[in-house]
């Protein structure tokens, strides 16, 4: 996988978008199906449908009736929030290159949590409490997954400023028990209108570890469903663009009316799995 | 690249350096490892044209893999590519693929089962935590209890620290004293290496051929350069805490084999580092190493494949035995590793 052709992807003139009929009719079709496939769910129980776990029921659907581990920080949790900002802070010139920027970027973030006790990115009481060891380690987990995006991006064809991480996209259905939909990408990029009316229009830009497998279309148009559901006001994305650095591989779906109704289908399908392992368990 | 541009515009001078630090490495007649910018220069000056990026190289290496995998039964196990990949693709890495080879096939050597601890075995992996922190940030403070540190933040190694903290102090003090003394080592000859140069540490890579019935895995020390250029501009590096063994070689081997199917262009150079003694092995990586190693895989896949499809594995003890998950109750494995004790091996 080449920067510019990586870049040239992510760059390419976007299709048309998707009319408001269309989106319509996606949101309708979940908050029909949805309520009545969780309404037996015990109370107080809630389903948070991600893109690992859309990947999870594909993949090991047997995981779903394992207990959950409890949640333990890691390295690798904390890789994508700091590998972000440590990107980000290269973008703008405060650093050359993502090693350099891990270590400083990581002190600022935990002196300014220890100064104010506010919580950025939720993981700087953890590290702060680290063996200076650990905490190299940390860093350079970070170092790596972002030196590795950094290096597959020809960040100079940039134009507009990107969005880097930022919160997650989510939508919440209204039903008994609470449905959450919630869409998370690396990179918000601005794409050059070339339609009528000089709509807005972006790519985002998934990460994710391993190889791409059956269904990337669908799991990377899960990502433009929750924006195009989030905020109706919005435009759709108008593509999201899959990259598997272990693999040095990236994919690429231009998001029209039949990939956000696959998206859908996939996402009453995984929440019909999850709503049956949950049950079997209960029984 | 920077680091290629200068490279080849050093080439030349590099390469008298080189031989002017290797002489100097044998003053009076004794060996003394390379170290700073000396070892440097050993890794980035090969003294062979870098390969160049070449899409046709890794569509041939990957062409001949799945010939070689089709006379077997692995390849039959995926659909198409991108349509309906094995769910469970045969997962080939450098210590399955060395099991697999072996002259005795072990029990275990389609698994991934927690091998047994053994002294050598932490003393790898502390160094292993160990190195990363280095190249990070340029320090290690007390070895051992950096390296429990580090180990401590991963899973994975939860049984070989409650191993470590099962020792007694005789034990644990000799751990200690190894893990000191390379670790000393370390932090004197490893050079410093510029951020500019991307270096990455435990890079994961992997790339699925067959249609997604087999998958060739790895984790590599650290690479450094900038992938996806017109001439070969990454160096992978392995860091060993034993003795030599020939099959390290072709560990990194079948590292460059990855990296080829997985980049535009191979990697210029694979090289082991030995932290017990200095010595770094350096292969400049060619087509003819690729094709190798493409036999290599392509063996090994089919033996791990026949296991997989129940084929009785022999018991014949070999090297490989201490790392076998089975030897507790394996007699003629425990009787040659008894046999076999000698120095520190990973």
């Amino acid at each position: 996988m080449r920067a510019h052709e990586l870049t040239a992807a992510i760059l390419a003139p976007p299709l048309a978008p998707i009319g408001h009929g269309d989106r319509q009719l996606v949101r309708h079709n979940l908050t029909n199906a949805i309520p009545a496939m969780v309404e037996n769910l015990p109370l107080g129980d809630q389903v948070v449908v991600t893109l690992a776990m859309l990947r999870q029921v594909a993949r090991d659907p047997a995981a779903l009736s394992r207990p959950e581990e409890p949640f333990a920080w890691k390295p690798a949790f904390v890789r994508r929030s700091l590998g972000l900002s440590a990107m980000d802070a290269c973008i703008n010139h405060r650093f050359s290159s993502p090693t350099e920027a891990v270590g400083p970027i990581a002190d600022q973030a935990v002196s300014e949590w220890s100064r104010t006790g506010w919580r950025t990115f939720h993981w700087e009481p953890w590290i702060a409490a680290l063996h200076p060891a650990a905490r190299s380690a940390v860093m350079a987990e970070a170092a790596t997954w972002a030196t590795t995006l950094w290096s597959s991006i020809d960040w100079h064809r940039f134009d507009s400023p990107l969005g880097l991480g930022g919160p997650d996209d989510q939508w919440a259905c209204t039903a008994a028990r609470t449905v959450r939909l919630k869409g998370r990408s690396e990179l918000q990029v601005p794409l050059e209108a070339t339609h009528g009316g000089g709509a807005e229009s972006t790519a985002l830009v998934s990460v994710a570890a391993g190889i791409p497998r059956t269904g990337w279309e669908t799991e990377l148009g899960f990502l433009a469903l929750v924006a195009s559901l989030r905020s109706p006001s919005r435009p759709v994305p108008s593509r999201v663009v899959g990259l598997w650095p272990d693999a040095g591989q990236y994919r690429s779906v231009d998001i029209t009316s039949g990939v956000l109704t696959a998206a859908g289908d996939r996402v009453i399908a995984c929440i019909g799995a999850v709503v049956d392992a949950r049950m079997s368990m209960v029984v | 690249m920077l680091v290629m541009d200068i490279d080849r515009r050093e080439e030349k001078g590099g390469a008298a350096r080189r031989e002017t630090a290797e002489s100097k490495s044998r003053v009076m007649g004794s060996w003394t490892p390379l170290a700073g910018d000396a070892l440097l220069d050993r890794l980035r000056v090969t003294g062979r044209p870098r390969p160049l990026a070449d899409p046709d190289r890794a569509a041939r290496l990957r062409e001949t893999i799945e010939r070689g995998l089709a006379q077997g039964t692995v390849a039959n196990q995926g659909g198409p590519r991108d349509q309906s990949p094995s769910p469970t693709p045969l997962v080939i890495t450098k210590d399955r693929l060395t099991r697999a080879l072996s002259p005795g096939v072990h029990h275990d050597a389609i698994g991934f089962g927690v091998q047994p601890p053994t002294t050598p075995m932490a003393c790898g992996a502390l160094i292993d935590v160990l190195f990363r922190q280095l190249v990070t940030i340029g320090s290690i403070g007390d070895p051992m209890s950096d390296g429990l540190a580090a180990l401590a933040l991963d899973d994975r190694q939860a049984h070989l620290i409650a191993w470590i903290d099962s020792l007694s102090g005789t034990e644990r003090g000799t751990l200690a004293a190894e893990v000191d003394r390379q670790s000393i080592a370390l932090v004197n000859r490893w050079p410093t290496l510029d951020p500019a140069w991307l270096p990455r540490t435990q890079l994961p890579i992997r790339v699925d051929v067959a249609a997604g019935a087999v998958e060739l895995s790895g984790r590599v020390d650290l690479a450094i350069g900038r992938p996806g250029l017109n001439v070969a501009s990454v160096a992978i590096v392995e860091v060993k805490s034993g003795t030599r063994r020939p099959e390290h070689r072709k560990d990194l081997h079948f590292y460059a084999l990855i990296e080829t199917l997985r980049s535009p262009a191979p990697p210029f150079v694979v090289a082991t580092y030995y932290t017990r003694t200095g010595e770094l092995d350096i292969d400049p990586v060619s087509d003819e190493l690729l094709a190798a190693a493409v036999r290599r895989t392509v063996a090994g896949a089919r033996a791990l494949g026949q296991v997989a499809e129940g084929a009785a594995p022999s018991r014949l003890p070999d090297q490989q035995c201490g790392k076998s998950a089975v030897l507790p109750g394996c007699r003629p494995g425990r009787q040659r590793v008894t046999a076999d004790i000698g120095g520190y091996r990973r």
